[in-house]
């Protein structure tokens, strides 16, 4: 009766160990072909590049390796450290005929007459101290939409105020920079310039001006901040342009020295923007006068190390290119002179220039002997527009980008500048393909090691179960056998004892025999 | 009132003396059948031997299922005018007998490019980019006379939808006018019916015109603009360009030396609109339409990659992060790129997982064994309790006799 209850459940445990499912695993028929890929890789590309350098035509001239080297020894900013690039080769060769591909700088020209140009320009300096007045000479345009409501209305009102409540408002005290922007277009010979005049009203006509510029800086920096976010756009057009460009800083004619709030804010801005220093209104200095200020001012920037803007200069320009370009660096800050008004030519009646007529003489506007008026506008628009953009773009964007991105937690990761090199790529792709393959390998062994060593434990338990319950039930039977064998045995003794007393014992034997 | 000019007129010449100064990039990549002459073509192109002809290694070597990447670097001169010039080879396209997918490496290679350069410039410092992104794909078409055929249909929708793609007619000395004209329709019907977006030339005067009024006192600009717009719409209609290419020079017969290929019955002349698109195409390629090449890759295809890169990151969530929190001056990131379709790895990985099967099955097998040496295990031991239990019965029996007996 025992034994058929072990049995029973020796072979409900075997159901179960033969249940234990295996991890599902897909069947495929193709074989493993491990040496085959690193055959293939190994013979690849290499070859081919090696050979184009032997096989120089000799019509063709090896141009120096300028674009090769540049790339390997460029200085970079601190924060990009290219990594180490894969060998590749250049070919460099000069053609003699018409290709054609040099004809990409005229592709540009027209085009950029297609899409029109623009400049922002930020213009600060004192009230009254003839920003508008030298916009609209520069430009041959009118800037001043608002004659009447922009420096004459502020200070009276400010002064009513100090009369009627006997002491200073905020608003008199402290500055009250506003900013006002206003756009035009302007044509010339089918070339069209978009520019905009963003003025700061009320700097540093304060009493305390402490902290002017800051509303400045902020619309600088709100500008690049604009144009940072139209860039990490999903769908971006970054057409529109709204960054400063360039910032006219007007000095006033003393003669003296710069104050401390020029220099403050000269400091404050040449790294956010391209710094021209004019000296507004020259026309109250002598020539001496002037160049003794301008040395004086450029003492005081180098001491302060402020940095105005510098034409760049080309490999490909001319001594003639070279020198104009010095000649508008070091001739900063440019002393220049203002004028809305017409008066005649005073060599040709026939004709009214821009200019300002004072009872000793005409100033002419437009006169280079007479002022920088004509330096600032080639620097500002006629030769250097294009570079203040570039510089804004390139260099002064880029780097409040950088700091921008650094301080918002960015980290740099200089791993994605690299040359594309088809057999790193396939290396790359292959070191991909082997760390999936052996994570793949790893979590299947993983799974079937696990899987195994269970049901060998189920399997070896119910083994050893079977043996237990055996011996369990075999050593109850042994007992039992032996119980009954001693029950039999002695049954055997007390029958034979009886038979001995008995007489019916003797008698059956005495019977029997 | 007479005044000095304000200067604006000088911009584009500012415009011209810094691209000048800078230098230019073209990747051109070019694709079709080995023996099409497309290494041939770039060298007639550059008029240099840019790449030369496949040394014939390639050619004996035993078929490989893969198509490789061929990539040559240069930097050309011409008129103090620095080109860096890449050319992308895709030797093994369409060379198998299987051609499935084999537009994939060319695909993964356009968009690894336009995928390299979106994550530097996602950098803080990114002063220096390297910039390999496709400016134009050249796709050789066989001059069979009739038709596409599939794998060129396929392939030229893939590469039309990420980079400027223009289809030429290799070869085109084997048909004659008759037969190039009634081709050259057919796969314009194709193109059109597929709605293939191949580059055609920027028709924009009329734009133009209509933004400056004042643009009538300036007959030049009109008349350039004209002239543009027809040379633009002669590009047009002449496309697919039928191209032969070549880098040797023939007395043309009048004394003048010219590119061609010289057969018994004739010069075909490189640079003769008679004979071939090669002019035409050198226009679109270089000395007319090569910015807008490059600007319409940059402005189109690149931010087409960027947008559907982007937009598969964080889903609706981007709009969240846009208005929300101000956070917008943070680039977006983009989710890795996925291992290419090398069908070798495929079978690397099913080989793996075939592995696993089989040494599953063979322990199965062998718990099986296992199994089966329990069971009878269990038999025999079974009997081995049976027969003690016989002999307990056997013996009950007896003690149960005895009793009797005793009684």
């Amino acid at each position: 009766m025992t034994s058929q209850a072990s049995n029973a459940s020796i072979k409900k445990e075997e159901e179960e160990v033969a249940g234990v499912p295996f991890p599902p695993i897909p069947k495929t028929a193709s074989s493993m072909e491990s040496n085959e890929i690193e055959s293939q890789s190994g013979d690849n590309v290499e070859p081919q590049i090696k050979t184009e350098q032997e096989n120089e035509l000799p019509t063709t001239q090896a141009l120096d390796l300028d674009m090769n080297n540049q790339m390997n020894s460029m200085k970079l900013n601190e924060g990009q450290i290219l990594p180490d690039q894969p060998d590749i080769k250049i070919i460099n060769r000069q053609i003699n005929g018409y290709v054609g591909f040099a004809n990409l700088p005229k592709q540009w020209h027209r085009k950029s007459i297609k899409n029109g140009f623009s400049l922002n320009l930020l213009c600060v300096g004192k009230g009254g101290i003839g920003k508008t007045t030298l916009i609209n000479s520069l430009f041959n345009e009118n800037f001043d939409i608002k004659d009447n409501n922009n420096i004459i209305p502020e200070k009276p009102l400010d002064l009513a105020n100090e009369d009627e409540h006997g002491n200073e408002t905020d608003e008199g005290l402290h500055s009250n920079v506003k900013i006002e922007t206003i756009t035009k277009t302007i044509e010339e010979n089918g070339v069209r310039l978009k520019l905009t005049v963003v003025d700061a009203p009320g700097f540093g006509d304060a009493i305390d001006n402490t902290n002017a510029w800051e509303p400045i800086i902020k619309e600088i920096n709100s500008r690049y901040d604009q144009y940072l976010d139209s860039e990490n756009k999903i769908n971006r057009n970054l057409n529109d342009d709204n960054r400063i460009h360039a910032c006219l800083y007007f000095i006033e004619p003393t003669a003296h020295w710069l104050k401390q709030i020029d220099l403050e804010f000269c400091s404050m801005i040449h790294e956010k923007c391209n710094l021209i220093p004019v000296i507004a209104k020259s026309d109250i200095l002598t020539d001496e006068e002037i160049i003794r200020f301008k040395e004086r001012i450029n003492k005081q920037f180098v001491e302060r190390n402020i940095q105005t803007f510098k034409p760049p200069v080309y490999k490909l320009d001319d001594k003639e290119t070279i020198d104009v370009a010095n000649k508008l660096y070091e001739s900063l800050p440019y002393a220049v002179v203002g004028s809305n008004d017409f008066v005649t030519d005073p060599t040709n009646p026939e004709k009214t220039i821009r200019g300002r007529e004072y009872p000793w003489g005409i100033i002419e506007v437009e006169n280079e002997s007479q002022s920088d008026f004509i330096l600032l506008r080639d620097l500002l628009i006629k030769q250097y527009l294009e570079e203040l953009h570039e510089r804004t773009n390139n260099v002064l964007y880029e780097n409040y980008r950088s700091e921008k991105l650094i301080n918002l937690g960015i980290k740099q990761d200089n791993s994605v500048f690299k040359e594309f090199d088809p057999n790193m790529r396939q290396e790359e792709e292959k070191k991909l393909h082997e760390a999936k393959l052996a994570k793949l390998e790893a979590e299947m062994k993983n799974v079937f090691q696990l899987k195994v060593s269970e049901k060998e434990k189920k399997l070896q338990k119910s083994e050893t179960e079977l043996f237990a319950r055996h011996k369990e039930m075999k050593d109850k039977l042994t007992k039992q056998l032996k119980a009954l064998e001693e029950k039999k045995h002695q049954l055997e003794m007390s029958i034979q004892s009886q038979a001995q007393s008995s007489p019916a014992q003797p008698k059956k034997k005495g019977f029997l025999r | 009132m007479t005044t000095q000019s304000v200067g604006i007129a000088n911009l584009p010449n500012q415009r011209y003396k810094i691209v000048s100064e800078r230098g230019g990039t073209f990747t051109i990549m070019v694709c079709g059948e080995s023996g099409l002459g497309k290494t041939t073509f770039i060298n007639t192109l550059f008029q240099t031997t840019l790449k030369h002809a496949d040394p014939h290694q390639r050619r004996h070597l035993p078929l490989k299922k893969t198509v490789d990447i061929d990539l040559t670097r240069a930097v050309l001169e011409e008129k103090n005018f620095k080109m860096r010039v890449n050319v992308i080879d895709t030797p093994g396209f369409g060379d198998n007998v299987n051609n499935t997918k084999a537009w994939q490496t060319l695909v993964d290679f356009i968009d690894d490019q336009h995928d390299s350069y979106m994550r530097q410039e996602q950098q803080p410092h990114r002063e220096v980019k390297f910039d390999l992104r496709v400016h134009v794909v050249l796709y050789f078409i066989k001059p069979t006379g009739h038709g596409l055929k599939p794998l060129d249909i396929e392939t030229m929708k893939k590469i039309s939808s990420r980079a400027n793609l223009i289809p030429v007619i290799a070869k085109s000395d084997t048909l004659t006018l008759q037969e190039l004209q009634v081709f050259k329709s057919r796969i314009r019907q194709v193109i059109e019916a597929q709605e293939i977006h191949i580059f055609t030339p920027p028709l924009d005067f009329e734009n133009n015109s209509n933004n400056k009024e004042a643009v009538s006192t300036d007959n030049a600009t009109t008349n350039q603009d004209a002239t543009a717009a027809e040379h633009a719409r002669q590009l047009i209609e002449a496309m697919p360009f039928a191209i032969i290419g070549s880098t040797t020079k023939y007395d043309n017969g009048q004394g003048t030396q010219v590119v061609a290929r010289k057969y018994p019955w004739g010069l075909v002349e490189v640079e003769n609109d008679n004979h071939c698109d090669f002019r035409k195409l050198r226009s679109m390629l270089l000395r007319t339409y090569l910015l807008d090449l490059i600007t319409s890759t940059q402005d189109l295809h690149y931010e087409t990659y960027r947008r559907l890169r982007l937009e598969g990151t964080n889903g609706p969530d981007d709009e969240n992060n846009m208005n929300g929190n101000g956070d917008s001056s943070m680039p977006l990131k983009a989710p890795a790129r996925k291992l290419s379709h090398n069908p070798k790895y495929k079978e690397e990985e099913n080989a793996l997982k075939k592995y696993f099967t089989d040494q599953v099955k063979a322990e199965e097998q062998r718990f099986r064994q296992w199994e089966q040496n329990i069971v009878n295990e269990r038999i025999r031991l079974n009997g081995d309790l049976e027969e003690i239990q016989t002999k307990v019965k056997k013996l009950e029996e007896q003690v149960r006799s005895l009793q009797l007996k005793k009684r």
